[in-house]
């Protein structure tokens, strides 16, 4: 599989950033829905902070990812897909990309407002984006993230019926090329 | 010429006058009881909006200065509505059983390099220690200001013991600060 994507397929960097970010994002669902249920230990405050550095993560993976993929092409959608379908998927994966920013973007905006600390796996401090507590913005900034999850994840109900519809029903290639080991090999390889 | 004279013999005599206790009133609006600690091993600073503060004290008559504090605990405030609420709850300040903190001093001296140090007694959550201020008093006529550092253990006094004891979670030593306007009280 080569590095950088193909007419015919997605590059093993896509590949790699898309399936890691995915592994990170059901990672955070489940703990951010469960870490609000905790009493209040040490234990929670772990969980919190850990929350906290996977979704830092996030943002930097989707940022790589986001300057990766304006360096190269995108394979060509299946011949037999009609137009609405592709400005459909197209704009999906559009809402996509501004979820998975904003969602990290508006916990960090909450945390600031809330003056709780973030420092990345106990290891990199940062900074405050409210310059400390801001008590009229913090339950706004809340209210954002949590929406904004429930829409990430009515999407991706979306995206992962669309990716399945397209593997079991259209038996087209748009999953095996986005997959990792055993999909089939580009039929365009470059040197 | 002659006028000039005569103030300046007021003046020396005053001086050399023995320094009566000096009681000072603490002008609240423009005074801070604050602290310095770190969560998650980052720092973070927290006050305590009211307390009241008994000052004597004259830097040239140190045998006769008192400081007398109380500071009601349940006006801690850490700029984090949710920290706050958690540290008066049993497991650490215990606001409901100990409302109020106390520290008195006990003895002033002065440091080999000439700093005061006020040794006092803290009662906190029930646990009384000794304390020692570091004094920074600076006269300005009729007003002074007062400033006063002490490092504390909060494990000491018992706060956010057991389960929170964890340094790394929230550190041991607290630095307490406090700045004081003060201006003379009617004698």
């Amino acid at each position: 599989m080569p590095l950088r994507s193909t007419e015919h397929g997605w590059g093993a960097l896509v590949r790699a950033f898309h399936w890691l970010v995915a592994a990170l994002i059901v990672a955070q669902g489940v703990i951010g829905l469960s870490m609000v249920q905790m009493d209040l230990t040490p234990a929670k405050v772990r969980v919190f902070a850990l929350h906290k550095s996977i979704g830092m993560t996030i943002l930097a993976l989707v940022l790589l990812r986001i300057a990766w993929r304006l360096t190269e092409r995108r394979p060509a959608d299946p011949p037999a897909m009609p137009h609405w379908q592709r400005q459909a998927a197209h704009a999906l994966h559009l809402a996509l990309y501004v979820l998975i920013l904003a969602l990290p973007l508006s916990g960090w905006w909450f945390n600031s407002a809330a003056n709780a600390p973030l420092v990345w796996f106990g290891w990199l401090d940062l900074p405050s984006l409210t310059g400390g507590l801001d008590p009229v913005w913090k339950p706004r900034a809340l209210l954002l993230h949590q929406t904004l999850f429930w829409v990430l994840a009515a999407l991706l109900v979306g995206h992962v019926g669309a990716a399945l519809w397209h593997h079991f029903g259209q038996r087209d290639d748009v999953l095996r090329r986005m997959a990792v080991g055993s999909g089939k090999p580009n039929r365009e390889v470059r040197p | 010429m002659k006028r000039s004279i005569w103030l300046c013999t007021a003046l020396l005599l005053g001086c050399a006058a023995p320094a009566l206790a000096q009681t000072w009133q603490v002008d609240a609006a423009h005074s801070t009881l604050g602290f310095t600690n770190t969560y998650q091993n980052v720092e973070y600073t927290g006050q305590f909006h009211r307390f009241d503060a008994k000052i004597v004290y004259d830097p040239n008559d140190l045998a006769q200065a008192k400081f007398d504090v109380s500071v009601d605990i349940a006006s801690l405030d850490t700029r984090n509505s949710e920290r706050d609420h958690t540290a008066l709850d049993a497991d650490f300040f215990d606001a409901s059983k100990f409302p109020r903190a106390h520290f008195a001093t006990t003895d002033f001296r002065k440091a080999v390099d000439g700093t005061v140090v006020a040794d006092g007694e803290l009662t906190l959550r029930g646990v009384a220690k000794p304390v020692a201020l570091a004094v920074t008093f600076t006269p300005h006529g009729d007003t002074a200001t007062l400033d006063v550092t002490a490092q504390v253990n909060r494990l000491d006094f018992g706060i956010g013991a057991g389960q929170w004891a964890d340094p790394s979670m929230i550190g041991n030593g607290v630095t307490v600060h406090g700045h004081l306007l003060l201006r003379k009280a009617d004698p």
